[in-house]
């Protein structure tokens, strides 16, 4: 369990946190979103108290991560697969820092095989690719078996058979218990792993429900109805609908009627129906609907961009 | 994936615990896994006892070290001090351990692992303490080590060839001895402190090295003598009245150098304490 009250840090005149409060439950897998630069390691660096509050506070399981009496067994953590020193071999990383809660061989090496890196162990970290250095830092976050497992966009650089696997491994996670929070501004991502849903942006948060809600909030179900008597259902739907288009002379969306209605609606009115879809917004168009406004970095729209020194 | 699940079976919670012996050992385990720890410690090894043969040898004249350009500036041509013959090569060693402790304390700052270790000890002094026992434990035996092999082979060869020696008995050889030992480990420490408050490995270093070995030649060259009694104060002068035989009369006696730099030391050492508390990681 992870509780955060009215978090705030500001380097200078910027505010990377601003007054974040929210809770992250054991049981589910909950995605932390948010755009470049919302402020997700921030936090993430704060609740393990690597950066120290401007104010405000977070708790691991009751108490301040500092307190912690055995830390890596209560918060395993994945921040940035590069903290690693590049001259020592993937053995040997974990076996040091999991020395510091009496970690020993065995446990090292069914965390090397369970991330597929036994063959590579005696390698330098400093000579590994990105994926294997994410699967690393995923062995170093479960090297304690912790209660509390959170990761930094943890599919970075994984190949379609990581990101696979890493799905599963975060469900079971969940679903031995544990709690499970996850920062991605990959929505694609999120949708198919995450259950809950933080949405940060500019540093405050925008939105703290389960995935459905945030889905349902962020934009509301259409339906797509293709008929050749398509003109004769418009009329109808209209009194129901909140919106009714049409792109093509066959085809309708249909906005904020269930699929449900508009087919029994056709059968009375004995409409032939072609097809009837329901077509609910996918999370990655609802979240930028939500983050619009709190996106800091744009990309340029055309090929004139300048770069003016801030931050690309 | 495989077989293997990520459920550790521990009985009683307490096992997984952190403390200060388990943290000494990360540290210890750190300190081992890369091998330019033991090529570093080799080579200060090395060059202390081999320098302090070779200077034995040419101060006997068994070994012509004279180049080109006459015995002026050669490192080995004793000063007549049999004690400086036998230990020519600390100078060397103090330089090497002076960059192993700027290491330990920069690397991790330089690499990123610095988060992952203060993730894995949110309470983050444990790490400066196991850092700093493990640096002192590991260089005090290359010191000992260095030191007193350099002074037993060096003695050896100064007397086979009937040239003055260091005698055990000697008035201030054990202290200078034991003092070499003190300074080579120390330096280590404050280099360690060093890198843990300017989180720079390039930083450290210079400051280390600047302020020991370049800072005094240079102040006393360009300041007054009226500084001097200011100057005896530095950390390399301070350690100069207790690794020496027989200081010059213009520093302070042995008993307060060695005060002096145990103070630079804790002085160190509290700054990194400090650093490491307050800073974000
Ligand atoms: N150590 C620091 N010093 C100064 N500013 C910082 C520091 N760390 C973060 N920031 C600023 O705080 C803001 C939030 O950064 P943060 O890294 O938390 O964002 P993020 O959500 O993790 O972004 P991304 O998705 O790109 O990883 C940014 O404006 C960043 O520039
Ligand atoms: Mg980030």
């Amino acid at each position: 369990m992870l509780e955060i009250v009215e978090l705030t840090k500001r380097y200078g005149d910027v505010t990377a946190v601003d007054g974040v409060t929210f809770r992250v439950r054991p049981g589910v897998v909950t995605g932390f979103l948010g755009p470049n630069g919302a402020g997700k390691s921030t936090t993430m660096r704060m609740i393990l108290g690597l950066d120290k509050p401007t104010s405000g506070s977070a708790l691991v399981n009751g108490r301040p991560y500092v307190d912690s009496r055995a830390p890596m067994r209560e918060l395993g953590v994945l921040l940035d697969a590069r903290n690693v020193d590049k001259g020592r071999s993937a053995r040997n990383h974990l076996r040091a820092l999991g020395a510091t809660v009496g970690i020993g061989r065995t446990r090292v090496e069914d965390l090397l095989e369970l991330v597929g890196l036994s063959d590579v162990a005696d390698k330098s970290a400093g000579s590994f690719s990105l994926g294997m250095g994410q699967r690393l830092g995923i062995a170093t976050a479960l090297l304690g078996d912790p209660s509390v497992v959170m990761l930094d966009e943890p599919v970075n650089g994984l190949d379609p058979d990581g990101i696979q696997w890493i799905r599963g491994l975060l469900k079971d996670l969940a679903a031995e218990g544990r709690t499970v929070f996850v920062s991605s501004h990959l929505m694609s991502e999120m949708e198919l792993t995450a259950e809950h849903l933080v949405v940060i942006g500019r540093g405050r948060i925008i939105a703290d429900m389960s995935m459905d809600d945030f889905i349902a909030s962020a934009s509301p179900d259409r339906v797509r109805v293709v008929s050749p008597e398509a003109v004769r259902l418009r009329e109808p739907l209209l009194a129901l609908a909140k919106s009714v288009t049409s792109a093509e002379a066959q085809v309708l969306e249909v906005e904020g009627v269930p699929a449900s209605i508009i087919g029994d609606l056709a059968a009375e009115l004995g409409v032939r129906l072609h097809e009837l879809t329901s077509i609910s917004a996918s999370l990655e168009e609802a979240f930028m609907e939500l983050t619009r406004e709190s996106v800091q970095y744009h990309g340029a729209a055309s090929g004139h961009a300048t770069i003016d020194g801030a931050r690309a | 994936m495989s077989a293997v699940t990520v459920n550790e079976r521990t009985s009683a919670p307490a096992e997984r615990d952190l403390r200060f012996t388990r943290v000494l050992r990360s540290e210890w385990i750190k300190q081992w896994s890369l091998r330019s720890s033991a090529i570093t410690l080799g080579a200060t090894l090395a060059v202390m006892i081999l320098f302090g043969v070779v200077s034995s040898l040419s101060a006997t004249g068994s070994v012509e070290t004279t180049g080109p350009g006459g015995g002026g500036g050669d490192p080995f041509s004793g000063s007549g001090d049999p004690l400086a013959t036998v230990l020519a090569g600390a100078n060397f060693g103090v330089l090497i351990v002076s960059v192993f402790g700027v290491l330990a304390g920069a690397r991790e700052y330089g690499s990123g692992m610095i988060r992952s270790t203060m993730a894995a000890v949110p309470a983050r002094l444990p790490v400066l303490w196991a850092k700093v026992a493990v640096l002192v434990s590991t260089l005090l035996v290359v010191a000992v080590l260095g030191v007193f092999v350099a002074y037993f082979a060096g003695n050896a060869i100064l007397s086979s060839a009937d040239a003055a020696t260091a005698q055990w008995s000697d008035e201030g050889v054990v202290r200078a001895l034991l003092g070499n030992v003190a300074y080579l480990v120390g330096l280590g420490v404050i280099g360690l402190a060093l890198g843990l408050i300017l989180r720079s490995i390039g930083g450290g270093l210079g400051t280390l090295i600047g302020g020991i070995l370049f800072l005094p030649t240079l102040a006393s060259a360009l300041l007054p003598d009226t500084w001097d009694s200011a100057l005896k104060y530095l950390p390399s002068n301070a350690a100069q009245s207790f690794t020496a035989v027989a200081a010059p009369e213009t520093l302070l006696s042995a008993g307060q150098g060695a005060v002096v730099f145990a103070l630079w030391l804790v002085v160190a050492v509290a700054g990194a304490a400090v650093a490491i508390r307050v800073r974000d990681v």
